[in-house]
């Protein structure tokens, strides 16, 4: 199962780096540099995914306290910090060109490396508690509070001023998106959220695997 | 406005350095899994409470 969404994600991202590439045209205002937008969006979106696995497994892990659920909190959090790291690093890689800056305290920017820090103080966290019963119970709670600034990072652009743009996509109407840019936005997200999910179940299952060899 | 394709090449190589070098991590933690279970395997204790040698370290009879 594990490999097989593997091998469905590299196939995935081949098609999204062809669609990315090839296939959605340059757009005008920005050139070609606008194509990190096929990396850069769904890298978040992903990552909001893992986080909200996270936040479900650690409220599960609170309630029953299940190995297993604190096993994928933990699986998801570690794969969603990936991946919002790349979504940040590719921001500010984009940001350069057509910014003409690296970086900028803007409240969406702010409160996305917040989100960002507060995860790796989770995996730090995991670290650094040697009781592990009591170590997944404090992360369980970290992982949750992290969880909820998620909608503050999304509604940031609405609620503040702030040099980055509002959501193309995740807002209420339709979208104002070409159907070529949209198709290949879609397969990158399809792409990137099989990869995610093959992180967290290959993850999670070295978890397991660790537990049961430790016991 | 100018192309800056090294941008977009950046961002991406960047994506895949990231992406491959997680992948990798979880592949060594897998063969340390499995070195560890092997190694405690190999040393589980005999009845008798002695370590049970390797068969192949076993020097030969006279």
């Amino acid at each position: 199962m594990v490999k097989v969404l593997g091998w469905l994600a590299v196939v995935g991202i081949a098609a999204g780096l062809t669609m990315g590439s090839a296939v959605a045209p340059r757009e005008v205002t920005q050139g070609n540099v606008q194509r990190i937008m096929y990396l850069h969006v769904p890298a978040v979106w992903v990552a909001y995914l893992a986080f909200i696995v996270g936040f479900v497994a650690s409220v599960v892990y609170l309630a029953r306290r299940r190995d297993t659920a604190d096993r994928l909190a933990h699986a998801a959090c570690e794969v969603g910090t990936v991946f919002l790291g790349v979504n940040i690093a590719t921001g500010a890689i984009w940001g350069k060109p057509t910014w003409g800056t690296w970086w900028t305290w803007d409240a969406r920017l702010t409160s996305v490396a917040v989100v960002f820090v507060m995860f790796l103080a989770y995996l730090l966290l995991r670290q650094a508690v040697e009781d592990p019963e009591r170590g997944a119970r404090y992360a369980a709670v970290l992982g949750i509070v992290a969880a909820l600034n998620i909608p503050l990072v999304h509604f940031s652009v609405y609620w503040w001023r702030t040099l980055h743009q509002p959501p193309s996509l995740l807002k209420p109407g339709t979208s104002a998106m070409p159907p070529s840019i949209l198709a290949a936005l879609l397969i990158n997200f399809a792409a990137l959220a099989l990869l995610g999910a093959y992180f967290i179940a290959r993850r999670a299952r070295v978890l397991a695997a660790e537990a049961e060899a430790l016991a | 406005m100018p192309d800056n394709w090294s941008f977009v090449a950046a961002a991406y190589g960047l994506a895949a350095i990231v992406f491959l070098g997680y992948w990798r991590r979880l592949g060594r933690k897998e063969r340390e899994i499995t070195a560890l279970r092997a190694d405690r395997g190999s040393h589980q204790p005999s009845r008798t409470g002695h370590p049970r040698p390797d068969a192949a370290s076993r020097a030969p009879l006279p």
